[in-house]
């Protein structure tokens, strides 16, 4: 991809190349900087709207130029005349700067640097981050027999220059462990464990890497990762916090990093995989990545606000997880520190603000399977339902056949009772056939030749009805102009039709809170010109039938004048219905017509799908029959063809009140032709009805201002000129050449996924706020290598980094290296870091034997404790699951976003409410219960007791198995001494009854002391801190 | 340098937990073999007691949340002239452009449902919904100004909670013990309690956001046990529990000695006030100490769930020392028969509340404790009425006016805060934002609101955005 040159940054970073020059004074970069962002910028930044005194401290020129007040902030050399020095240095509360009021105080070390700096010549160096990469040099070390690969020259020449000495390489279990830990997410079985010990070949760590890299369970474990900064979770947010199907692109994240697509495709097909040239399915799944956002089903909301939410939180996910930008900073004003202007923020959002979001069904074989078999199904129930009729002794009075039937019990007479139901059967379609054809009314079809909306898209269609699309809101219109008629026009019919495209196929567009597919017709108006025309009487087809004959909800409540009461033909998604409108007096011929449809209610609920039509007869009333069948009864029984007359009975067949209950099999198989497996997606809307990105002053959604173009931040790469600006182009430019970010976020992001931090610790943000990375030059090599050699192959990137000297390092810390670098932030020493909530989960079902290996598919739900869901809206149950899903990976956890799962939240794991890049690593007292007492982890103590026992009789020997199945390493002699000597206690304790074996073991058994006992030892070295460390 | 010194500069430094000095002392010591200066190692860590800002008058905070949002018309907001016009709509330059989550804005004006009378010395006006909270009136601080920025429920509170309407900011009660931490060894610094129906907002409501975990609010369940995890499995007993920790401590101070990882010092510190939590909260919830006298003041049984007894155990949580309560009261939101939904919630938490107050005073609380009263909005001066819904004689949400009340820490009592237009509609004098509330709370506790920052992605956050001014005419 060709991407125009820089912004104007580009000549400011000529400016410093020609300036740096001299080498005394503070360093720009890593001191003088982060004081003038943190202390200086939110007044005197790029920020124009909250810029004081008209001074600008972020840009050079900006800051050595005389200001209004004829004073020069910086006078490069000339701190005695530079009016920012007089003014940091003032003891006069009104002229010290910052002000008081702003609570922000520099030090006397910050006053010092700025001096010295502006004495050193007050040179700018532009930002690292936001400079085009090139590769640095590998630097050579002195002790050349140390280094494995490249990383460990760069942290090795890092660590001579401290005066440090790297650690000794970790033994090899202890380094399986890690390794496994890292890649897998899991601890090696004692298997595994034992294959690599015994494993003498000098490559055989490698082999061992390459073996984890090719498992199926990597994918699960760094999908995990992606999921966070994703905000992956299976329930929609907010109140509601309704269930959701997303988890196809969940599955996706988990196949495409075990297919090890490159970062770059797995970036393309995210952001737009639906505007790819030949789109696949999983290309489309794959856009869920945006539709993880949250929706907001509460009564009353403004969907659009909520929408508007969705693509801020877009935005600012975006930002974080491939630019290491704060671009969330810019939705209110410009960005008071990195150079992010408020229209660059819109801007941004503009190029994905152009998508429909549709519950997607998956096509495919299994779909089409499942459709096939359905079909089948509906064809042999209509096949079938004659034979259901009733075997009454004589059918009831037609007039009755709306009503309900009170059939008497059956005859006993096999054959007579056949006899009945068919002479029943077709007295009662003959009575019916002749009553509703003597009441049928010709209809004519018309087409609006204007159709306007307050914000819905409408589309007429060849067959003359009107597909909505777009935007929705809780109040809207549809005004549509009639052309004149030949005839006179004695009554309007307006046919509510499904459509596939619609939410559960329609009629209506509701897709949140209300009934999917549901509409709500407040009021019908009709006019001509401006005087508008009396209806007379509103009837339709769905209160007509004898199912629906108690609605309110009927065609009557659209011309009462009342907004709150209306037509709904909810229940009844994915059928046609009608409403008709007989006018008080007849329209005379060539008069053009308005009909205005009002929607509204505490939820957007307009008509999907529809058509117009008019008449010239008398008497028009909606009755159940679809139009279809209405415009066969209109004709002699003569003139009807054989397919006419079986769509008659068909249409007899759909109504008849003595079929309602045997129709309901009909009803189900309906709905589960509308059903199957969808996922959330994004759609590009079409070229007719783009969606428009203003500027939201205060980043308020209700305070649009001006049009936004869609374009990147101004002061990176600008996108190609010669192809359409849209989600396309941005994933596109995310990880193309020219953008010097992507690649150092990625790079940094991997790095503190193995390391416990990144070179840069805020791994979501490079920008000027950000501390200098701890090994700059090991930063940008990595960047350049994943992009130019490794081909964005994220396993040869971890490959790289796990085969390194630098990560194979004892993680034991000696008191002064605690003491001279607490973080590790030098590496002389390898990871020690507490594990995940997943890891931990996941591993002591894996040394219990437990885990079950089962891939993908809806979320499951482990045991927690009782109450944890009960806190959310509704009081929602969590019934546990049962066989195997009780065992799967945590990935495959049901994600509640509103309560979501214990034991994950007590070990800092994400809600799914927001992009997260780094978890918080707490230790506390609730994790501290949670491993002795979730009932979760007792009944994993108890197979874990179980499945040690069952490896060798003899204590000491099971003793050992467990230490190998939970911490990858037998026990020390005095660990044994002291669990045996645990062991003897409780064994006696629980032979005594003074402990109650049945409950400790759960459940009755033969050895249930034995079993007992050694689920207590299980459970105290599953509390064990090195059972839940990586080391 | 040895391991105990860099263990307490961690300890100092960067710590998971609050430390009990002893455990702390004793577990170093024993990983050591010799002793430590006990006076050396004072309790540190994220959750160590932290000096204010100031001297504030408060040391901790129960939160009383209404959620679903009461009316202010039939509780405190008087509203005589509703009563003249009922039926009529209220005026379109009045309404402006005020959103609604369900009526339309030509809605007609509902009466205030129930009959209003001055209390107290201070003669403030309550309905009569409230026969409890009227004899605390000379206590408590009514604001009739608040107002906010959100009218759908699950924002609005976590707007309250968090000053931002989205999950994911820091809650108050998180905020609150970050700036201050725990004065508790054996409870956790921030519950949260719940009665009713489950809440719009969820866990959002006390999240500590991009806090330290730490702050997050530890949720007590209103059966059982209160605190998840606490009871040891079933056919254990304490001297398991005493043997368990004994073994697991020793094989970690081990560890310790190997690996030299300071974080482990501190995961023993965790599993030491595990177990001091495992005393701690059965009897925190036994309430057989409590005399009947009491009960019958809250009006609560001693085993069964309700608003008063979470109210009581909020007493004793104080009382031993955690900063932050919040009780949640879900039931509020009247779309319909509002008068019957604060009369039925007035019943299950009227005598609750008041009972609080007055205790808390009577043992010499009051004043180093603040109680908060109140929902997430108020509710429309206009009737919700909705054949299709089958709702009637209901409000609807309202967002530009609403009560609340404060009492204790650094509260003056008596006061009735500022005041609403003739409609309850806009307020007419000395509007309180949400921002200004917790501007106010944090300052009660001590706690500049703008100077109680956290860097995060790049930026100092605030509970207050860039908002907030302290209501300093509710201030003793």
């Amino acid at each position: 991809m060709k991407c125009r040159p820089w912004g104007p940054l580009v000549a400011v970073l000529c400016e410093f190349a020609a300036t740096v020059a001299i080498a005394a004074g503070p360093d720009f970069a890593h001191e003088v900087r982060p004081i003038l962002s943190n202390r200086c910028f939110k007044c005197h930044g790029p920020d124009e709207g909250n810029r004081q005194a008209g001074l600008r401290l972020d840009v050079r020129e900006a800051a050595i130029a005389e200001l209004d007040s004829g004073a020069r902030a910086v006078v490069p050399g000339h701190p005695l005349d530079s009016e920012i020095v007089a003014r940091i240095t003032s003891t006069d509360p009104d002229l010290v700067m910052p002000p008081p009021h702003t609570k922000v105080t520099l030090t006397a070390d910050e006053k010092r640097i700025l001096t010295e700096w502006v004495e050193a010549g007050a040179e700018y160096r532009p930002h690292w981050a936001f400079v085009q990469h090139k590769r640095p040099a590998v630097p050579d070390v002195r002790d050349a027999k140390w280094p494995r690969n490249e990383i460990d020259r760069f942290v090795g020449a890092r660590l001579e220059r401290e005066g440090l000495a790297p650690a000794a390489e970790a033994d090899k279990a202890t380094l399986c462990r890690r390794v496994f830990l890292d890649l897998t997410g899991l601890p090696p079985a004692p298997v595994e464990l034992d294959a690599f010990l015994n494993d003498p070949a000098p490559d055989a760590y490698e082999r061992l890497v390459d073996r984890l890299l090719a498992s199926p369970r990597y994918g699960e474990r760094w999908a995990r990762k992606w999921l966070d900064l994703a905000r992956y979770a299976d329930t929609n947010g907010y109140e509601k916090d309704r269930e959701r199907q997303i988890w196809p692109y969940r599955d996706w994240v988990i196949r495409a990093l075990n297919a090890d697509m490159p970062f770059d495709e797995f970036t393309i097909r995210q952001i737009a995989g639906d505007l790819l040239p030949g789109a696949t399915t999983d290309d489309i799944i794959a856009t869920g990545f945006h539709r993880n956002t949250m929706k907001n089903e509460e009564g009353g909301i403004d969907p659009l606000e909520f929408r508007y939410l969705a693509m801020v939180d877009r935005v600012g996910t975006t930002g974080a997880t491939w630019l290491g930008l704060t671009t969330a900073c810019a939705q209110c004003h410009t960005h008071k520190f990195d150079p992010i202007t408020h229209t660059d923020y819109f801007a941004l959002m503009a190029l994905m603000n152009n998508a429909d979001e549709p519950e997607w069904l998956i096509p495919g074989p299994e779909n089409d399977a499942r459709l096939a078999a359905t079909r089948r199904s509906l064809e042999s129930a209509w096949a079938a339902l004659p034979g259901r009729w009733p075997a009454t002794a004589s059918g009831p009075a037609p007039e009755q056949l709306a009503g309900s039937s009170d059939a008497p019990p059956l005859p006993l007479d096999p054959v007579a009772e056949e006899g009945r139901r068919r002479a029943g059967l077709a007295a009662r379609f003959d009575a019916w056939n002749r009553q509703e054809s003597a009441r049928a009314i010709r209809w004519r079809i018309v087409q609006p030749d204007a159709m306007t909306t307050n914000l819905p898209h409408l589309v007429l269609r060849a067959d003359g009805s009107i597909l909505a699309s777009g935007d929705i809101t809780k109040s809207d219109v549809y005004t549509l102009s009639l052309p004149p008629s030949a005839t006179p026009v004695r009554a309007i019919r307006l046919e509510v039709l499904p459509d596939e495209s619609l939410p559960d196929h329609g009629p209506g567009l509701c897709n949140y809170e209300g009934p999917k597919g549901d509409f709500f017709l407040s009021e019908f108006e009709v006019a001509a010109g401006d005087e508008r025309l009396k209806v007379a009487k509103a009837t339709d087809s769905f209160a007509g039938m004898a199912a629906h004959s108690k609605t309110t909800s009927t065609a009557a409540a659209t011309i009462d004048g009342e907004m709150s009461s209306g037509w709904s033909t909810n229940g009844d998604q994915g059928r046609a219905h009608a409403a008709v409108y007989a006018l008080a007096e007849p329209l005379p011929p060539g008069v053009p017509l308005t009909v205005t449809l009002r929607f509204e209610r505490h939820f957007a609920c307009g008509l999907g799908c529809f058509r117009l039509s008019v008449s010239d007869m008398e008497h028009a009333e909606a009755h159940g029959a679809v139009a279809a069948v209405e415009d066969v009864l209109v004709k002699p029984e003569a003139e009807r063809t054989a397919a006419e007359r079986e769509l008659v009975f068909h249409g007899f067949l759909s109504l008849a009140a003595e079929l309602e209950q045997p129709r309901q099999d009909i009803r189900k198989l309906e709905a589960a032709l509308r059903g199957g497996q969808r996922s959330l997606v994004l759609r590009e809307r079409p070229t007719d009805n783009p969606r428009k990105t203003f500027r939201h002053h205060r980043g308020e959604y209700t305070q649009p201002k001006e049009e936004v173009a869609p374009a990147t931040p101004a002061f990176l790469p600008q996108l190609p000129a010669d192809a359409p600006a849209n989600r396309l182009a941005l994933a596109r430019w995310l990880i193309s050449k020219e953008n010097p970010l992507t690649p150092r976020v990625v790079v940094n992001r991997q790095w503190q996924a193995f390391f416990g931090r990144g070179f840069v610790p805020s791994v979501e943000d490079l920008g000027y706020q950000s501390e200098p990375p701890s090994h700059p030059d090991l930063l940008d090599w990595l960047a350049v290598t994943l992009r130019d050699d490794l081909g964005w192959s994220m396993k040869k990137l971890h490959r790289l980094i796990v085969t390194s000297a630098t990560y194979r390092q004892d993680s034991t810390a000696t008191p002064a290296l605690v003491d001279r670098d607490p973080k590790n932030v030098l590496l002389a020493r390898g990871p020690r870091v507490r594990l995940e909530a997943e890891v931990i989960r996941d591993g002591m079902l894996k040394a219990a034997a437990l885990l079950s290996e089962k891939m993908y598919g809806p979320g499951v739900r482990p045991p927690q404790p009782e109450g944890v869901t009960e806190v959310a809206y509704g009081n929602p149950k969590w019934n546990p699951s049962t066989g195997e899903d009780r065992y799967r990976r945590s990935i495959y956890t049901f994600q509640k976003r509103t309560a979501p799962f214990a034991m994950a939240t007590t070990f800092d794991g994400p809600t799914g409410e927001a992009c997260v890049a780094r978890r918080e690593v707490s230790n506390s007292a609730l994790q501290a219960l949670t491993l002795l007492n979730d009932p979760m982890f007792v009944e994993i103590a108890q197979a874990l007791g179980r499945a040690v026992m069952a490896a060798d009789p003899d204590d000491g020997a099971r003793l050992a198995e467990l230490g190998r199945r939970v911490l990858s390493r037998p026990f020390a002699a005095d660990e044994s001494q002291a669990l045996l000597a645990y062991l003897a206690t409780q064994r006696a304790r629980l032979a005594a009854g003074d402990l109650d074996p049945v409950k400790l073991a759960g459940g009755e058994s033969p050895d249930v002391v034995e079993r007992a006992a050694w689920t207590l030892v299980a459970r105290a070295v599953m509390n064990l801190d090195e059972a839940i460390v990586k080391r | 340098m040895n391991l105990l010194d860099v263990t307490r500069r961690h300890f100092f430094r960067e710590c998971g937990i609050g430390v009990g000095k002893m455990a702390l002392a004793g577990l170093l010591a024993d990983s050591l073999g010799r002793p430590a200066s006990a006076g050396s190692v004072a309790r540190t860590g994220p959750l160590a007691p932290k000096s204010p800002h100031f001297p504030g008058r408060a040391r901790a905070v129960i939160q009383l949340f209404m959620a679903g949002a009461p009316s202010q018309l039939e509780l405190f907001d008087h509203k005589p002239k509703l009563a003249e016009i009922e039926g009529k709509p209220i005026p379109p330059e009045v309404i402006g452009g005020q959103r609604y989550a369900f009526i339309r804005p030509d809605a007609a004006v509902l009466g205030p449902q129930y009959r209003f009378a001055r209390h107290g010395e201070s003669g403030a006006e309550v309905s009569e919904v409230l026969p409890h909270l009227a004899n605390v009136v000379d206590d408590i601080a009514i604001v009739r100004s608040c107002r906010t920025d959100q009218f759908n429920h699950a924002p609005a509170q976590i707007f309250m909670n968090c000053g931002f309407a989205q999950p994911g900011r820091p809650s108050l009660g998180s905020w609150a013990t970050y700036g201050l931490g725990s004065e508790s060894d054996e409870l956790p610094a921030f519950v949260v309690m719940s009665t009713g129906a489950g809440i719009s907002g969820g866990s959002a409501n006390w999240s500590s956001g991009f806090l330290p975990s730490v702050y997050t609010g530890t949720r007590f369940r209103g059966a059982g046990s209160p605190i998840l995890n606490v009871d040891s499995p079933a056919g254990a007993d304490m001297r398991l529990a005493d043997e368990t920790l004994d073994v697991v401590a020793r094989l970690n101070r081990r560890r310790l000695a190997i690996d030299g990882d300071p974080e482990i010092a501190t995961r023993i510190a965790s599993y030491e006030m595990a177990h001091r939590l495992q005393t701690s909260a059965p009897e925190l919830m036994t309430l057989a100490d409590e005399s009947a006298e009491t009960l019958a003041l809250y009006g609560c049984k001693p085993e069964e769930a309700s608003f008063a007894r979470a109210c009581l155990i909020a007493r004793r949580l104080v009382e031993r020392g955690v900063r932050f309560v919040t009780i949640y009261h879900e039931g509020w939101d009247g779309h319909s028969d509002v008068a019957g939904n604060v009369r039925g919630n007035c019943q299950k938490t009227d005598q609750g509340s008041a009972a609080l107050v007055a205790d808390l005073k009577r043992r010499g609380l009051l004043d180093s404790t603040l109680v908060v009263w109140g929902g997430e909005f108020g509710r429309t001066p206009m009737v919700e009425a909705s054949a299709v819904l089958g709702r009637s004689k209901g409000r609807d949400h309202h967002p530009n006016a609403f009560t609340m009340w404060l009492a204790g820490g650094g509260i003056r009592g008596g006061v009735t805060h500022g005041e609403t237009d003739e409609l309850g509609f806009h307020i007419a004098r000395d509007e309180v934002h949400v921002h200004d509330l917790q501007a106010t709370i944090l300052h009660c506790l001590g706690l500049d609101h703008e100077r109680l920052t956290y860097r995060y992605q790049g930026r100092d956050f605030r509970l207050t955005d860039v908002h907030g001014h302290v209501v300093k005419g509710i201030l003793s």
